[in-house]
């Protein structure tokens, strides 16, 4: 759900770790501490690995040991900001196949972006890549959904005025919506800047309220096993 | 920044299936594990998962081992 589908869908080059988003289940946790024991994982820092954290919204993060994946991070969520239930996303995943017949299941593209959106700023840029490689490789071939996707999250202001200049209906539908569309449709291309870096401001924002007692709960889970109350790995 | 804008290396990176941008993807990785490339978070103060003193254990360039031999002037 990370840098690794950012790379499958073009936005990156390269990522150092890998993030996984977890159904969270008994018999699927059972195949995850099997998979984490191939890799030799051991907890990378708090929290320990917790189901009830998990679905709180935490993060848990492992360091793999295993001689081919030495010094890997995984990190592992079943719960993100914004985003829909697991059994939804794994409905409208993204699936890959290698030629030795490996499958990759990646978070969708829409899924992907709305996942990214997060009071870290290097998120963004990815965001607006994504959309971007996206509107490049299908753009040939527009349906609803894919117009509804480029208008609701494109992030490139010359792009933005450009798609509102095709699809004059669905804009018009949209911009309720999405308001600064309506400055796209101007072509005010500072303003649209500026109406874009307020729209990732005000979404960071949520993000930190969101996080906020996440975090408290993080920092005395840190405080606790600094005081040698050390949870099991 | 719109694809028309993009450089070569990126034009070239979208032109690629999906399957074979992971594959280069993973030389990447390894190249970058071999010059000795840390796998250690990078630090983002904007993260909530960012520790002052947890973030940067090792030298942003490399494996010990490896010394900076020249600098830019900034």
């Amino acid at each position: 759900m990370g840098g690794q589908a950012c790379v499958f869908y073009g936005a990156a080059q390269f990522s150092k770790d890998i993030d996984f988003t977890l159904l969270a289940d008994e018999e699927n946790y059972v195949r995850l501490h099997a998979a984490l024991g191939e890799l030799q994982a051991v907890r990378a820092a708090v929290p320990p690995f917790d189901p009830a954290a998990l679905d709180r919204g935490h993060a848990v993060h492992f360091r793999c040991q295993a001689p081919e994946v030495a010094g890997l991070r995984v990190d592992l969520m079943t719960r993100l900001r914004g985003v829909a239930d697991f059994a939804t996303l794994w409905a409208r995943r993204t699936t890959i196949q290698d030629a030795d017949g490996t499958c990759y299941d990646l978070l969708s593209v829409e899924d992907l972006v709305q996942a990214k959106k997060t009071q870290r700023a290097k998120d963004w840029p990815m965001i607006g890549a994504l959309v971007e490689a996206h509107y490049r490789a299908v753009h040939a071939q527009p349906t609803p959904e894919r117009i509804a996707f480029w208008l609701r999250e494109c992030r490139t202001p010359e792009r933005l005025v450009q798609l509102t200049r095709i699809f004059p209906a669905e804009t018009s539908e949209m911009a309720d919506r999405r308001p600064l569309l309506r400055i796209a449709v101007s072509g005010d291309l500072d303003e649209l800047a500026a109406a874009l870096d307020a729209e990732v401001r005000a979404e960071m924002a949520k993000d930190r309220v969101y996080w906020e007692p996440l975090k408290r709960e993080f920092e005395a889970m840190r405080f606790a096993e600094a005081r040698g109350n050390r949870p099991p790995p | 920044m719109i694809y028309e804008e993009l450089s070569d290396e990126w034009k070239e990176w979208l032109a690629l299936s999906p399957i074979e941008r992971f594959h280069e993807s993973e030389k990447i990785f390894a190249n970058y594990l071999a010059m000795g490339g840390s796998l250690d978070p990078d630090p983002d103060p904007t993260s909530p998962f960012y520790i002052p003193e947890e973030s940067g254990s090792g030298p942003a360039y490399g494996r010990p081992g490896l010394r900076v031999l020249r600098r830019s002037a900034v």
